[in-house]
């Protein structure tokens, strides 16, 4: 592992020399660069709900925390996790057993060394029931950790231990697969011990707060700007460029638009979409995949939704491509699975290796409609109603949906619309037969996407429940071997496929402008840029 | 004796809002931790839910609430982890209360001149022109003028920040645009109240006597005149200083505008009842001031609570 990270290391460092060599116009590309500030000012777009890693749960306190904080492991540029508050870690053949080595030079950006201590506590201060943390169920893999904070266990049959000031092991219920892009989550981030035992509330504010990652945390101006600073004390600071980053939150995008154009923001996402066909053709613009879903799921214990043919009939009659071209315009691909791009698997990206599951045929469709009411009697479809939640994009999709299935299908559908926390209770009261809802994977693995659909999870509000699935599922889970993990994945996508509890539409994409001034950033699937790496290349 | 009475009226009609607050909130279907984003094992609800007290009985919740709102405890914000009601309003009010001032000031000093204005040329040019301006000020919706302002002053002209807050400069297009509607109401408020007061026979009188233009306008006719503005400077100044969602959001200002809608739409319930009483809290003081001031300007008015 550390050989990896040494050898991307140093082919970074020589990319960035030739890289600095082609820019260079003359003057000397040294001189040129200590000049210019390293600065960088970002839109946040909003006050990020919260820096403590045990209670953030949205992708804008993520964005904030993830260039604050570093965990076990951090993703390099590639987005490929690599060890990073720890040095070396041990798995045991059994792959229960993890024993990882904290860095000698793992610093807080007060200074103090990075303990095994400070890991363990702030992972069960994550478990503790009183903590109240969203995002707790990520750390269900570790022995103890469910019954823990769920109020059946106690703290200490929690299976992660310092065993020393620099080992930490953690045992894990059953081998996961994906254990380390799993510690690259901000639920894993350790806090430090002496801080936050004595202070409850230091996260609320800059003054006191203390972070292990790139950044420390310098200035928090509530609803207006987070502004971060280079950790002198990281063990990898040499590696960072951008000495100072500022986060606005501005909300309204034609006003965040209008800072750009000004030079007042160095970089936005998501433009106002009458922007977007302005900005097409500029060097500044990009749409990187995004990796989410967006889908119709189907109450299958409601007719007509509980045939198999009619779901799949109401699938392949829509139009994908007129949806992602002429309403959402933003770069967008149709779905025809559920597993979003953007997954890299021994053969290749997990979407391109499985394919497509079904395809768009209006002809097929239509006896597929007529052989499933006929399978269940009916002479006539029961009358369908598809709910959104209240949004300008969504209604003109449904609306586009109600004329596709009308004019393919001959079938008239209602719609009918809710704002969003009604809707959410809506939908998981299963109180609806077709419902449009978004999912986007908090890591990149198809495991966080597919997870959606089993038979127990909060989120499967469909009432499809497959033993096959599940099974698959648990079993992809605990496998070992990378390439047969990924196989028992790409099964269980295709069971969930064939009975088609929802109807994929499109993998999400995001848009943005960034400043022609700058380098090295670095754009996730997942997750707002990083630019830990980024580099200031003119004034 | 007046003062005693309509204190109590005050406390009582906040209770009044704090209650029928908390049974409308708690009425709207809905849950501060729902989200599509990850839907929660029960357990872990369960322990969050008890972190706000959501766990116990409604009349429980009530009970807790009241007694904290007796100790100006406004409670902690769902929404913002770490950080209490009175936390958000302490930081948000200056921020709102700067720009709303700012925004009463313009609003009143050109609305009144420009009613003054209108009314004394009755009919012809100025007049018509004075109202033009009036009616496009209350028709041009604040989300309409505020991009605009921006577009010229920020991006054409760059004269002005675009958003965000900091310095004076950047409190100067969100003033402007708050101001707008408010200073077309005062003055068609100010040119009608005007033209009727100008038809008084004291005037007449004051004419009569030999009196300046000047004199008469400035201490019988606005004197007189501006009564009725005052009324509607009172409410107008309690949801000035209290911010503006709108404007807020377009100028990106760290105000307390925001969490009057945000806090509905994420069923932060400590959120919803804060900011509510906090803007009856200074709407019954204003409205207490402005009937005070009646006073203060006519003395002719006075000061009773009925059956006196």
């Amino acid at each position: 592992m550390k050989k990896v990270f040494a050898s991307i290391f140093a082919l970074l460092l020589l990319v960035s020399t030739v890289l600095a060599g082609c820019g260079s116009k003359g003057t000397s590309e040294d001189g040129a660069a200590k000049n210019i500030k390293q600065e960088i000012t970002l839109n946040a777009m909003s006050e990020p709900p919260s820096l403590d890693p045990a209670l953030a749960s949205d992708t804008t306190s993520g964005w904030i925390i993830d260039h604050l904080f570093e965990g076990l492991y951090t993703k390099n540029q590639k987005g490929e996790p690599v060890l990073g508050a720890a040095s070396d870690v041990k798995v045991s053949d059994d792959g229960k057993t993890y024993t990882f080595t904290i860095r000698d030079n793992a610093k807080w950006s007060d200074g103090d060394p990075v303990t095994a201590q400070d890991f363990e506590y702030a992972w069960k201060r994550v478990l503790d029931p009183k903590t109240g943390s969203p995002f707790a169920f990520y750390m269900y893999y570790i022995k103890g950790a469910e019954e823990y904070n769920k109020g059946k266990g106690s703290a200490d049959q929690v299976g992660v231990k310092a065993l020393d000031d620099k080992t930490l092991q953690v045992e894990l219920k059953a081998p996961l697969g994906y254990f380390d892009k799993l510690l690259t989550m901000w639920t894993f981030y350790p806090v430090k011990k002496s801080l936050v035992e004595s202070n409850p509330k230091w996260a609320a504010e800059a003054k006191g707060y203390v972070s292990n990652g790139a950044y420390r945390l310098t200035e928090w101006k509530h609803n207006s700007e987070v502004v971060i600073e280079k950790n002198q004390h990281y063990w990898n600071k040499d590696a960072i460029n951008m000495e100072k980053v500022t986060w606005k939150m501005v909300n309204d995008a034609t006003t965040y638009y209008q800072m750009y154009k000004t030079g007042e923001l160095d970089l936005i996402a998501t433009l106002p979409t009458d922007a977007i066909a302005q900005e097409k053709n500029n060097k500044e613009f990009k749409v990187v995949p995004y990796f989410g879903t967006y889908m119709f799921m189907f109450n299958v214990n409601k007719e007509p939704f509980n045939n198999a043919k009619i779901r799949r009939a109401f699938a392949m009659a829509i139009d994908r491509k007129a949806i992602v071209e002429n309403i959402t315009k933003s770069g967008e691909k149709p779905a025809y699975a559920f597993v979003p791009y953007g997954v890299n698997t021994p053969d290749g990206d997990f979407r391109e290796v499985g394919g497509a599951y079904f395809e768009e045929n209006v002809k097929e469709a239509k006896k597929l409609l007529q052989e499933g009411m006929k399978e269940e009697g009916w002479s006539k479809l029961p009358e369908v109603t598809l709910i959104y939640n209240t949004a300008e994009n969504h209604k003109k999709i449904a609306e586009a949906v109600q004329e596709m299935l009308k004019r393919n299908l001959g079938v008239k559908i209602k719609l009918a619309n809710q704002e969003w926390k009604t809707y959410l209770e809506t939908t998981d009261q299963s109180n609806f037969q077709m419902a449009r809802m978004g999912w986007i994977g908090i890591f990149v693995d198809p495991t966080v996407i597919l997870d959606y659909y089993l038979g127990d999870s909060p989120n499967n509000r469909t009432n499809w429940v497959n033993k096959q699935f599940d099974d698959l599922m648990a079993k992809a889970k605990v496998e070992q071997d990378d390439k047969k993990r990924y196989e028992l994945l790409h099964e269980a996508e295709k069971v969930l496929m064939t009975d088609m509890p929802f109807i994929p539409v499109y993998f999400y994409s995001q848009n943005y402008l960034t400043s022609p001034k700058f380098k090295g950033i670095v754009y996730p699937v997942n997750r707002f840029p990083d630019v830990r790496w980024a580099k200031k290349i003119a004034e | 004796m007046y003062i005693v009475k309509r204190l109590l009226t005050m406390i009582v009609t906040i209770w009044l809002i704090a209650t029928l607050t908390f049974i409308i909130m708690k009425s709207i279907p809905g849950d501060p931790f729902a989200s599509d984003a990850n839907v929660l094992p029960e357990e872990v609800l369960q322990n969050i839910r008890a972190k706000y007290n959501l766990d116990k009985p409604l009349p429980v919740q009530y009970a807790l609430y009241m007694k904290n709102l007796l100790t100006f405890d406004l409670g902690p914000s769902i929404q913002s982890e770490t950080r209490d009601v009175n936390t958000l309003i302490a930081d948000g009010f200056p921020v709102s209360a700067v720009l709303g001032l700012q925004s009463l000031v313009i609003a009143l000093l050109f609305g009144i001149l420009l009613g003054i204005i209108a009314a004394l040329n009755h009919n012809r040019l100025l007049d018509h022109v004075a109202m033009f301006l009036a009616i496009i000020g209350i028709s041009v919706p604040s989300f309409i003028l505020a991009p605009l302002l921006i577009k010229y002053f920020a991006v054409e002209w760059k004269l002005l920040p675009v958003a965000s807050w900091g310095t004076w400069a950047h409190s100067i297009l969100p003033s402007i645009a708050l101001a707008t509607t408010p200073m077309a109401v005062i003055a068609r408020f100010m040119r009608s109240s005007m033209l009727e007061v100008m038809r008084q026979n004291y005037i007449k009188t004051a004419e009569a006597k030999g009196l300046s233009p000047a004199a008469i306008v400035i201490k019988h006719g606005i004197r007189n005149a501006i009564l009725p503005v005052i009324t509607f400077i009172g409410p107008l100044f309690a949801v000035l200083i209290t911010g503006t969602f709108v404007i807020e959001k377009i100028f990106a200002i760290p105000g307390l505008g925001k969490y009057f809608v945000d806090s509905i739409f994420n069923r932060d319930y400590p959120v919803i009842l804060g900011t509510t009483v906090f803007f009856s809290t200074i709407l019954v003081i204003t409205l207490f001031l402005v009937d005070i001031s009646y006073r203060l300007i006519d003395p002719r008015i006075k000061l009773t609570s009925r059956g006196d």
